[in-house]
């Protein structure tokens, strides 16, 4: 099975993939460190909400190859998320990865991941885009992404 | 990829103001003269000059001089890093979950 059905907001990356494997496997992968890393990337995350950990990738231009991460959400085998941040200064990175596990019925798993908040508030504006993203900017940037689709 | 390139950067900080990301909104609604923009907003003229300036520096506005007139309109694809953006985080986790399905297979 690789049904993988991917797509974008506004402001979130959204992946969903059907896995033939059963729930509780699938979260073993998504938060056992060493399986994590085979597939992800090198890491010291651990399950419990408020650990701080890292990613880290080879370096590359504007990036020093370290996503810095914060978990905030463990609800085993059902639910996981955690802050997803990297750059510097005002402009960086300051996401939201969750994953969400759902059994298929038949042993295997609808694994569901969103990856939020990639137009950060800060950067549009404290009041104009902290009541979200409404507005002449939000329908152009709408219109761009289903014009990709 | 990850922490956001010069362009976005470049973008957010253009917006990142309130009275130029008004300045561009009013843009979106239809091309517009600096004259016409500084009677809409409590700004001088030379200061709606300098935000247009960074609007153009992000790639977000293009300007058309018409005889003495000089005016200002959206581009069109401006906002198109950002959407590429996030289609680079699409690539990326796709690809990184077709190596969680191999590893769930080795897993079995």
């Amino acid at each position: 099975m690789s049904d993988a059905t991917t797509g974008t907001t506004t402001d979130a990356v959204v992946v969903d993939y059907a896995l033939a494997a059963a729930p509780d496997v699938v979260w073993r992968a998504l938060t056992e460190s060493d399986l994590l890393a085979r597939w992800l990337m090198a890491n010291d995350f651990e399950p419990t909400v408020g650990h701080r950990f890292t990613f880290q990738a080879n370096p590359a231009p504007n990036w020093d190859g370290i996503v810095h991460c914060e978990v905030l959400e463990v609800d085993e085998p059902h639910r996981l998320a955690y802050a997803w941040r990297g750059g510097a200064g005002e402009y960086a990175l300051d996401t939201v990865v969750t994953w969400t596990l759902t059994p298929d019925g038949s042993g295997g798993t609808l694994l569901h991941l969103e990856h939020a908040g990639f137009l950060p508030k800060n950067a549009m504006g404290r009041e104009g885009m902290g009541r979200g993203w409404r507005g002449p900017i939000a329908e152009r940037l709408r219109e761009l992404t289903e014009s990709l689709r | 990829m990850f922490a956001g390139m010069n362009r976005e950067d470049q973008i957010f900080r253009a917006l990142g103001d309130p009275t130029r990301r008004a300045v561009f909104e009013r843009l979106c609604r239809g091309e517009a003269a600096v004259g016409e923009l500084t009677s809409g907003f409590d700004v001088s003229q030379p200061a709606i000059s300098q935000h247009l300036r960074v609007l153009r520096g992000a790639g977000l506005v293009s300007e058309r001089r018409a005889g003495r007139n000089v005016y200002y309109r959206v581009e069109p694809r401006g906002l198109r890093p950002l959407v590429d953006w996030l289609g680079h985080y699409q690539a990326f986790w796709t690809e990184r979950l077709e190596h969680l399905k191999t590893l769930l297979e080795e897993l079995r």
